[in-house]
């Protein structure tokens, strides 16, 4: 390619993007807060090994949930939906949503990516794929593994008949990993204090607004994310009794289009606010 | 772009950060070739380069780059390269990768990337040391690594905010000769430094900023032209000194004399009118032999020091 022809050239949005994935992705892999994120995916695993080595320690009646002992199945289903929906992946979404240009910014390598002949949106879009990627494969083996050590426990045969749900529990979490990916990608876009209005928001407003019937809770991810949850809880326990709070739950059908309409439309605000917002480094 | 039209052009730009002003209605042409930037720290250089590399709106005003809006046009970038001033890079890297990262986002594929990539850091030299990693590299490597991705693309126009900061000396002489080529090819540079000699031996073309403004533009001699209403020292040495002081004396121009050594030193308001008298009488010998005529005022830290007091 001559100098004149490159002086005209210009990656379409969508190539744009897949370049800054390539660059982003090897540096979100081994950052310091994907050390952090192999600790909070390496939690899960721990506990599970810990309800494996106790019920092996006492088999008859060593785990009780209101007096239940619940199924390896059910236990597992406790997990994904305490642990990953509920903790893990508002987290993540939090940490690396929010810091998706801010971490540019604050390393002060935002001129290099701003300076070149690309839409700046593209950069975010670029990030955000990244970290979709990121999350994705250090979230889902730690569900697989966890499902491996819990399921079996009411029976070998429960990994076959539960392996349905597991591959729901993975496409969940991906969606999951998505929507609030999204909606803290925006927070960081568009706010000064990102991480502190992501966690108010992930940790307040969201189980806050769960509690209460009507339609606030419409406004939040969980809400949606809650319709696509495949496991039956075991009956009368705590958890149960607590589900029983958002028995208003949307059809899966209606939980997708709300989850694909806000990842979609809080990206594209966020690469609209990353193109118009003026990025002063400080010296 | 035609030949001769301005590189950059701002008109009545001020970019205030809240309360405080970064840039104070500035207005100047930028012509092309190479053209230094220079003033203090805190003086607006930062904010200029900024404004002029559209990472900022101005708050009032236009800036236009090669004849383009610059803020909210990527497609510019391709004509531009920038070096900004920020000690910050993907440590990770090896410089060979960070730079052809960087080009591919220029719309080249990777072969093409990397291959304009190892020419780049040929030209900075560091060749050697394009697959280590950038965090290995000297203070003086981490300067050549950021000029080697701003000039990787062969921009028309390449900005260099303080690109000296760090280098060794002779990694100094080799970028100073590197920009000076750049422009004796026929490509523009603005380049920044709060180092007056640094500037000169890259170009006399320069702009003076203090405090937001730009106080002055232009070549060392021009500048010198805005700044007759001071006085102007040059110092003469020559065979019979105090005969040569009468002779100055006789003209309105000369402010003060005072005597050195084997030479006299005159403080005059109209330079031009004093070398035009001073060539006559060396010519005519009256006063005997001139030796030696040095004007402190043609170093640039004079014209500096003048300018921004």
């Amino acid at each position: 390619m001559t100098d004149a022809t490159l002086r005209r050239q210009r990656l379409s949005f969508a190539s744009a993007t897949m370049r800054i994935f390539d660059l982003s992705l090897p540096q979100m892999l081994w950052s310091r807060r994907s050390v952090f994120l192999a600790l909070v995916t390496g939690g899960p695993v721990v506990l599970a090994l810990l309800i494996r080595a106790i019920v092996a320690a006492r088999p008859a009646g060593a785990l009780q949930v209101n007096g239940a002992a619940p199924s390896g199945a059910a236990l597992y289903g406790m997990i994904v939906w305490l642990l990953y929906i509920r903790f893990i992946v508002p987290v993540l979404g939090v940490f690396y949503g929010t810091a998706l240009i801010a971490d540019e910014v604050d390393d002060k390598t935002i001129t290099y990516l701003f300076t070149r002949p690309i839409p700046r949106g593209s950069v975010l879009a670029g990030k955000y794929l990244a970290y979709l990627v990121c999350t994705i494969l250090l979230v889902l083996p730690s569900v697989v593994i966890d499902y491996f050590i819990v399921v079996p426990l009411g029976g070998r045969a429960g990994i076959g008949e539960n392996f349905p749900a597991l591959i729901k529990d993975l496409g969940m979490l991906a969606v999951g990993l998505a929507a609030y990916g999204a909606v803290f990608a925006l927070v960081g876009a568009r706010l000064r204090r990102p991480l502190v209005v992501g966690l108010v928001f992930a940790f307040g407003w969201e189980p806050g607004v769960m509690l209460f019937p009507g339609y606030v809770k419409r406004l939040t991810v969980a809400y949606y994310l809650q319709g696509l949850v495949p496991h039956a809880m075991p009956d009368e326990s705590a958890v149960s009794a607590i589900l029983q709070f958002f028995s208003e739950t949307p059809t899966i059908v209606a939980s997708l289009t709300a989850l694909a309409l806000i990842t979609a439309g809080a990206l594209w605000f966020a690469a609209r606010a990353v193109e118009r917002r003026e990025y002063v480094l400080d010296q | 772009m035609t030949e001769g039209t301005p590189v950059i052009q701002a008109n009545h730009v001020s970019k205030w950060y809240g309360q405080v002003s970064g840039l104070n209605d500035v207005t100047l042409t930028i012509p092309p070739g190479v053209t230094g930037l220079l003033g203090p720290n805190g003086a607006g250089k930062s904010t200029f380069m900024k404004l002029i590399t559209g990472q900022l709106r101005p708050s009032q005003g236009d800036v236009r780059v090669l004849g383009e809006p610059i803020w909210h046009n990527p497609a510019l970038y391709a004509r531009i390269g920038f070096c900004p001033e920020q000690d910050a890079f993907y440590e990770r890297m090896t410089g060979a990768d960070w730079v052809a990262a960087l080009m591919r986002l220029n719309g080249v594929g990777d072969a093409e990337a990397e291959q304009r990539a190892r020419r780049a850091l040929e030209v900075v030299e560091l060749s050697d040391a394009a697959n280590k990693k950038i965090g290995a590299y000297s203070k003086g490597m981490r300067q050549r690594v950021k000029m080697a991705q701003a000039l990787v693309h062969e921009p028309e126009l390449l900005i260099l905010d303080e690109p000296l900061t760090g280098m060794d000396p002779i990694a100094r002489r080799k970028a100073i000769r590197l920009i000076r080529d750049w422009g004796r090819a026929g490509k523009s540079v603005v380049v920044s430094s709060h180092i007056l000699h640094e500037i000169e031996s890259m170009t006399s073309n320069i702009l003076l900023i203090n405090q937001g403004r730009i106080v002055a533009e232009g070549n060392v001699h021009q500048i010198r032209d805005l700044i007759d209403e001071h006085p102007h020292t040059v110092h003469v040495k020559a065979e019979q000194p105090r005969a040569l002081a009468r002779e100055f004396l006789s003209a309105d121009d000369v402010l003060s004399l005072t005597f050195e050594e084997g030479a006299v030193v005159v403080q005059t308001a109209k330079p031009d009118a004093f070398y035009a008298r001073l060539t006559h009488m060396a010519a005519t010998g009256n006063c005997g032999a001139v030796f030696e005529v040095t004007s402190p005022d043609d170093n640039l830290q004079a014209v500096f020091e003048y300018l921004v007091k």
